[in-house]
């Protein structure tokens, strides 16, 4: 490209060679949230909540976000995230378990699915600020997966030579796009 | 060591004492720098280039530290950079959020890049409106200063030719996103500017430094000096000159004074060893931030100086002013729902710009005076913070998430306060540091004037959205005071010694060899960021005291 002077090319490699060499010491205990890596972790043990707990927690999370065109919840190691956060932060353990408590009080996990997410839709209006707290580290915990973030598209942490520019040029205001294709996004 | 005389003391290496000890040791002076913590090393300490799942937290930072970060630049991935380990306190009432950088180079490590000229309507605002004071200098005094500063670091925007922006010397600007075309034509209907902001990040490479990469997380730090900060911008050069030392860790305590009430020197804690040491030289400059600046000149009483050195105005620590932040509305843009992603966050929000459109013609236009400007952010960010808006769970959940990522947008305020008698910085009477200094203790809150500005610009935002064919989700809520970082005010130039800690050109009224180079000396808040305006100033100042150090006047 016209714009890839030889300073550029220097910063690119050089880039390439930092974000080789420094990777964080605390990288290998999220590489299960990478699909690959996955299986590698089915012995997680759990470090706050109990292992009944934990299965609910992983089972609520992912009717929260479900696998379907891209991975799931559980596909990312969602609840490894909470349970690592939660295991760190003690204003919030006892919201979290008296919350699991009153989902396993309904024999959740004998349920069908449909039936689960009945039970969840009552919760969310019978406890709403335990749902409101499920749900919110269930986002963080799927989003900050490389799962999650390729499931956006995260078109982030690459480089560019340029700043990137709209390239609808003839509309101002964007209203001749072409529709989205993917029906997951209609 | 200890009778060594340097040429001149600079305390603080942030954009003010950074181009105060380069453009002192450029003309030959030896100089001390103290600096209150370490060296950053950008390859170790700047973690810019890592997923939030290269993090133990995930960017969130560990919750047991929770109170101790305070967002954004102060997290997870700026971990033991940026301190709460020095005291301030705060006068009942108050509430004051502040994080604090005190390595090398200071805030100019993360700073937000906005770098507008000030202009005569805020040289000479009290003129237009009749409140407080104008500044003793005005534009036409100031501008050749700003070209340079901006000749040495690279400012990217465009000519504007609007009168309460001037235009400055430009690279070329970053480009327009989606969201920006898109927000531009509704502000066009409605009359308010929508422009590129002028932004100190380089999109060519300029004086040796490369350009931009574009990478988006530029307030973790960045590795290739692609924007302005002053450990790649200015120390090189300072240090190439065999005339600076650096002393880290070196927490400024006092200035010391001599029999006949000059500055001596200065006395500083060694954090290492906890022992005070003292240095000396012929002239001192204090660039250690507003609330810090004010804290060591009232530190420093002596039988010279008993209130506080150089304050026999009384005005040290005085009219402390601060930008209220917030975000003033927030919504998504139906036209862009669904639409494959676009790299929108290439540079963490500093790309186009609402400069003040209020009060240009009729000062007293509005219910307020002055004006306030708006910064627009959105599009496809590294975190869907937009999900809360979104009701339910499950599949619709996630799609809606997914459908919503490139259409999000959102407004954040900067508005400066006036100055008051009630907001202020003093020392703590009983309060100490874990050094034994005294604390200091900050007086604050918001003004109506700028509350207004508040309620006025979340009301000009929503139809901003409106205009643009969006979907109002409704206003934040304000930022508490100290968040911005922004602090001017507490030693305040202007000519009246009796009203003014600083002459114009930021040397002290009662001490004349001691200059103060930081935001403390601008006698007013404006709609614009400090970091270019403390550039400007700080190397009229460091100029001011060569030339009177040439003529042995020091």
């Amino acid at each position: 490209m016209a714009n890839q002077s030889p300073d550029r090319r220097a910063v690119l490699e050089m880039l390439a060679k930092v974000a080789a060499v420094s990777q964080f010491p605390g990288f290998s205990r999220w590489s299960f949230s990478d699909e690959n890596e996955h299986s590698k972790a089915a012995g997680y043990r759990p470090q706050f909540f109990s292992a009944a707990e934990y299965e609910l927690l992983e089972q609520l999370s992912e009717l929260i976000i479900p696998r379907d065109e891209t991975p799931g919840a559980r596909d990312a190691g969602v609840a490894e995230f909470i349970d690592h956060i939660v295991a760190h932060d003690p204003a919030i353990q006892f919201q979290f378990r008296s919350g699991l408590g009153l989902v396993a009080a309904k024999d959740f996990m004998t349920l069908r699915l449909e039936k689960q997410e009945d039970t969840l839709r009552g919760i969310q209006l019978s406890s709403p600020a335990f749902f409101k707290l499920l749900r919110s580290y269930t986002v963080m915990g799927y989003y900050t997966t490389r799962i999650g973030l390729e499931a956006l598209d995260y078109p982030g942490l690459r480089f560019y030579s340029a700043s990137p520019e709209c390239p609808h040029k003839d509309d101002p205001e964007h209203k001749h796009l072409p529709p989205p294709r993917s029906p997951n996004v209609q | 060591m200890s009778n060594k005389i340097y040429d001149a003391i600079v305390i603080g290496t942030g954009a003010g004492g950074g181009m105060a000890l380069h453009t002192l040791c450029q003309a030959g002076l030896t100089v001390c720098a103290l600096n209150a913590g370490r060296r950053l090393h950008p390859k170790k300490d700047f973690r810019n280039h890592k997923q939030p799942y290269d993090m133990p937290f995930r960017g969130f930072g560990d919750p047991r530290k929770g109170k101790d970060y305070i967002g954004y630049m102060d997290n997870e991935y700026s971990e033991g950079i940026w301190e709460h380990e020095i005291a301030f306190t705060t006068a009942p009432g108050t509430e004051w959020t502040w994080r604090r950088c005190f390595a090398v180079g200071g805030k100019t490590n993360f700073w937000g890049r906005s770098s507008a000229r000030f202009g005569d309507i805020d040289f000479k605002a009290a003129s237009r409106d009749g409140y407080d004071v104008d500044w003793p200098i005005g534009y036409q005094e100031i501008a050749p200063y700003y070209s340079r500063i901006e000749r040495l670091i690279g400012v990217a925007s465009t000519v504007q030719n609007r009168a309460a922006n001037p235009d400055g010397e430009y690279l070329p600007p970053m480009n327009f996103r989606c969201i920006d075309r898109i927000l531009e034509s509704g502000a066009n209907k409605i009359g308010i500017p929508y422009l590129p902001d002028r932004i100190a990040q380089l999109t060519r490479s300029h004086n040796g430094r490369p350009a931009c990469h574009y990478c988006g997380n530029c307030t973790e730090g960045c590795d290739t000096g692609s924007f302005f900060s002053t450990p790649w911008c200015l120390l090189p050069e300072a240090e190439k000159s065999g005339r600076l030392e650096i002393r880290t860790n070196a927490l400024a305590k006092n200035i010391l004074v001599a029999s006949d009430g000059r500055a001596s020197g200065v006395a500083y804690i060694d954090r290492a060893t906890k022992q005070e040491v003292e240095i000396h030289a012929r002239a001192v400059v204090v660039a250690a931030s507003c609330v810090e600046s004010a804290r060591i000149l009232l530190n420093s009483k002596s039988r010279h100086w008993p209130a506080g050195i150089a304050n026999s105005s009384g005005q040290v620590g005085r009219n402390l002013c601060d930008h209220l932040y917030g975000t003033t509305a927030r919504g998504y843009l139906p036209q862009l729902l669904g639409q494959p992603s676009f790299p929108d966050n290439v540079s963490s929000s500093t790309i186009a710009w609402l400069p003040r459109w209020q009060n240009l013609t009729n000062p007293r236009e509005e219910k307020f005076i002055r004006g306030y400007s708006v910064y627009p952010d959105g599009g496809c960010a590294g975190f869907p913070g937009y999900f809360e808006t979104i009701p339910g769970f499950g599949r619709g959940f996630k799609r809606e998430i997914k459908r919503r990522y490139p259409a999000s947008v959102s407004f954040y305020v900067q508005a400066p306060t006036q100055r008051s008698d009630e907001n202020y910085v003093d020392i703590d009477p009983t309060v100490k540091d874990v050094y034994g200094i005294p604390a200091a203790r900050i007086h604050f809150a918001w003004d109506k004037n700028t509350l207004l500005m508040w309620e006025h610009a979340k009301h000009a935002c929503e139809q901003l959205i409106r205009a643009s064919g969006g979907e109002y989700l409704g206003a934040g809520e304000i930022d508490t005071p100290g968040t911005s970082l922004h602090e001017t005010g507490t030693l305040r130039m202007g000519d009246d010694p009796r009203k003014f800690v600083t002459d114009r050109f930021g040397r002290t009224h009662d001490v004349p060899n001691l200059y103060i180079c930081d935001a403390s000396v601008f006698p007013n808040c404006t709609d614009k960021t400090t970091t270019l305006s403390i550039l400007a100033f700080s190397l009229r100042s460091a100029e001011h005291l060569l030339e009177n150090f040439s003529r042995k006047a020091l």
